[in-house]
């Protein structure tokens, strides 16, 4: 388990830094994406299976989708030409240097950090989280989600309607 | 019959149109805002049959509520929808002029069609009493009125308009979501009954229950538009069609009110927080009061006048909140009653004063005060409609305005006598007789300014089912103006 977690983290971190580094958008916010995977394998390694999988289909589905048609709308080539403006880079590793820093001594001067978790009952807390969040919706709160239909289908029409294609005359 | 099966009604009605609009021929087409009017006609008189006994709260899987309250906002919704698709109507040509002259690329059927989902989700908005429900009914009507801002899309303003709607909406919606789960927070429900014996408790913290009171607030008086929440509302109500504007300014209002009502009574009922927290609504309150007042005063164009006219009237409502949970000391009507009876008013009067702008925009192609000059002598009775509900909506005896007003003033300053909030009737009184000053501005416009010679007097015409609603509106403002106590009766 801690080899996997050293190799999403070495991930994450990786293509964390892939967003910062390139100079095309496009490669910036594909690196996002697996970043963020990283980040839901890291989750799923904790067991926290529901959280993981929602990760993947809101941050790297939805969200980046959206950066992505973002991007489209920009202008990508004046993104790629920018200068570097050194100063302002150096201000921003300072800051980075100096929240490390002190994060770290904050860390280290806390006492109940260095304690272990305490285990989660045995097997009942595994595998459990999507078949519970599954019976909550679909029994307790089956009701609202009758109402989401009906958002959906306004949603829907509303699409639609608004991107139709506009008609001729005035 | 079982009350949910209401909003099922008008869902399948809904459905319905859509199918219509796909399936039937081009002249069955045209009919499509007619069987949603006859629908809901027939909707509101099934309500008569659902209607329970007073006192009574029919429970339903512990998530649907039917009470008088909601059986009454559900009355409001269902009468605004109707009357919007009416005037909606009235509006297709200049619709069309924004979308398309083609009937079937123009949408004006999904047109006809989204109003009636909106009133799903406000009927749904007036049977939740807990917060997931309010929440996600919230979300239904805001997701309609995104489109229907949006709708004439050949139009920059309405355009803009609904990028405006859009980005605020989502932002009101961060802040009630967040509210949400501060409250759960706190007191580990959703329930908002629950909520009230939790709160009532003495070991409540009581600073982040007032985090959560503040953003609730905030999330829901954006839908309301109280002042600081209402930025949007000005921009929003010119640029969208007169049948959205309509409907945002009545229909969103009355349902954001009963869920306003609903959220902040456990809050001021619990003794820890009561006192900050009414500090708070009197703040909202008087900035309403001066700001939608006082902005008014200089405006041009008549929706925005309008939209500035409706964050005063929400300051008015929101006079008789301080009132709630201390029910008893109260001589008159109570503060539910008042708000409840002053809503039924604004919604006959203002959807007077717009079926009447709405004739006058498609003639005159115009939305500005100059748009009405000479209404008097163009056509005397449209100007006399329009006097009507603009004299009614200035608070003026003989009409319903008058009476609304009448209990809000009653509560308040009982109120004021309990806890010396003077400043709140003080500023009510001024908003009033500002009131009266840009509301006659309309007035003046039409009776005495602009001439008119004798060859545009054709210019305006009304359609009959308009003509018949024009009418009915007028006669309704007279009779419970006259006569408050029917109208009183179903919300007491």
């Amino acid at each position: 388990m801690s080899l996997l977690f050293y190799i999403f983290s070495g991930v994450m971190l990786v293509f964390g830094l892939l967003v910062v580094v390139n100079r095309n958008p496009v490669s910036s916010a594909l690196s996002l994406v697996v970043s963020f995977m990283g980040l839901a394998a890291l989750f799923i390694t904790l067991n926290a299976y529901f959280i993981g999988v929602i990760q993947i289909l809101v941050y790297t589905g939805a969200v980046m989708v959206l950066f992505l048609f973002i991007i489209m709308l920009l202008d990508i080539k004046s993104e790629q030409c920018r200068k570097l403006n050194y100063v302002a880079m150096g201000g921003g590793v300072m800051i980075v240097l100096a929240f490390v820093a002190q994060l770290t001594m904050i860390l280290a001067g806390y006492a109940p950090g260095k304690q272990r978790l305490v285990e989660l009952p045995g097997d009942a807390a595994v595998h459990q989280d999507v078949k519970r969040v599954g019976e909550a919706l679909f029994t307790h709160f089956n009701f609202h989600l009758q109402l989401l239909g009906v958002l959906l289908l306004i949603a829907t029409i509303g699409v639609v309607v608004l991107s139709r294609r506009q008609g001729e005359g005035n | 019959m079982l009350p949910y099966y209401l909003e099922i009604c008008v869902v399948v009605l809904g459905s319905l149109m859509l199918c219509m609009e796909l399936f039937a021929g081009r002249r069955s087409r045209a009919k499509i805002a007619m069987v949603g009017v006859a629908g809901l006609g027939v909707i509101f008189a099934l309500l008569m049959f659902a209607v329970c006994s007073p006192g009574e709260d029919l429970q339903y899987w512990g998530i649907y509520h039917f009470d008088k309250w909601a059986a009454f906002y559900k009355g409001l919704a269902l009468i605004s929808t109707l009357l919007v698709l009416v005037m909606a109507r009235e509006f297709a040509p200049v619709f069309k002029h924004y979308t398309s002259q083609d009937e079937e690329k123009s949408g004006i059927g999904e047109f006809y069609c989204l109003p009636i989902f909106v009133c799903s989700g406000l009927m749904w908005m007036a049977s939740a009493k807990d917060l997931v429900t309010i929440f996600v009914s919230l979300e239904l009507v805001t997701m309609g009125f995104y489109v229907l801002v949006a709708f004439m899309r050949r139009n920059v303003g309405s355009l803009e308009a609904g990028v405006k709607y859009l980005i605020l909406g989502a932002l009101s919606t961060g802040f009630l979501v967040y509210g949400i789960a501060w409250t759960f927070g706190v007191s580990g429900t959703f329930n908002l009954e629950e909520l009230s014996v939790v709160l009532a408790g003495d070991d409540i913290p009581s600073a982040p229950v007032m985090f959560a009171f503040a953003l609730l607030i905030a999330g829901i008086g954006f839908k309301i538009a109280v002042v600081p929440f209402q930025i949007w509302v000005p921009d929003v109500y010119q640029g969208a069609a007169m049948p959205v504007t309509a409907y945002l300014s009545v229909a969103s209002k009355a349902a954001g009110f009963i869920v306003f009502l609903r959220v902040v009574d456990p809050f001021l009922a619990a003794p820890s927080i009561r006192e900050p927290a009414i500090y708070l609504m009197v703040f909202v309150t008087c900035a309403t009061l001066i700001y939608g007042n006082l902005a008014a005063i200089a405006q041009k164009n008549i929706k925005r006048l309008l939209a500035y006219s409706s964050i005063a009237h929400a300051g008015f409502l929101l006079m008789a909140l301080p009132a709630l949970g201390a029910a008893g000391t109260i001589a008159g009507p109570g503060p539910e009653s008042a708000i409840s009876f002053y809503l039924a008013g604004y919604l006959l009067m203002t959807l007077l004063c717009f079926l009447v702008l709405t004739v006058v925009r498609v003639a005159t192609n115009g939305e500005d005060l100059t748009a009405l000059e000479g209404l008097g002598k163009r056509s005397p009775f449209l100007a006399f409609a329009m006097l009507v509900g603009v004299a009614s909506l200035a608070g003026i005896p003989l009409t319903v305005g008058f009476f609304g007003k009448f209990f809000l003033f009653n509560i308040a300053i009982q109120n004021a006598m309990q806890n010396g909030l003077w400043i709140v009737v003080f500023l009510a009184v001024l908003g009033a007789a500002t009131g009266f000053y840009y509301y006659f501005k309309i007035i003046r416009a039409m009776y005495w300014e602009g001439s008119v010679s004798e060859g545009e007097v054709t210019g305006l015409k009304v359609g009959r089912l308009a003509m018949l609603a024009i009418i009915l509106l007028v006669v309704a403002v007279f009779f419970f103006g006259i006569f408050p106590a029917p109208l009183l009766g179903l919300t007491l």
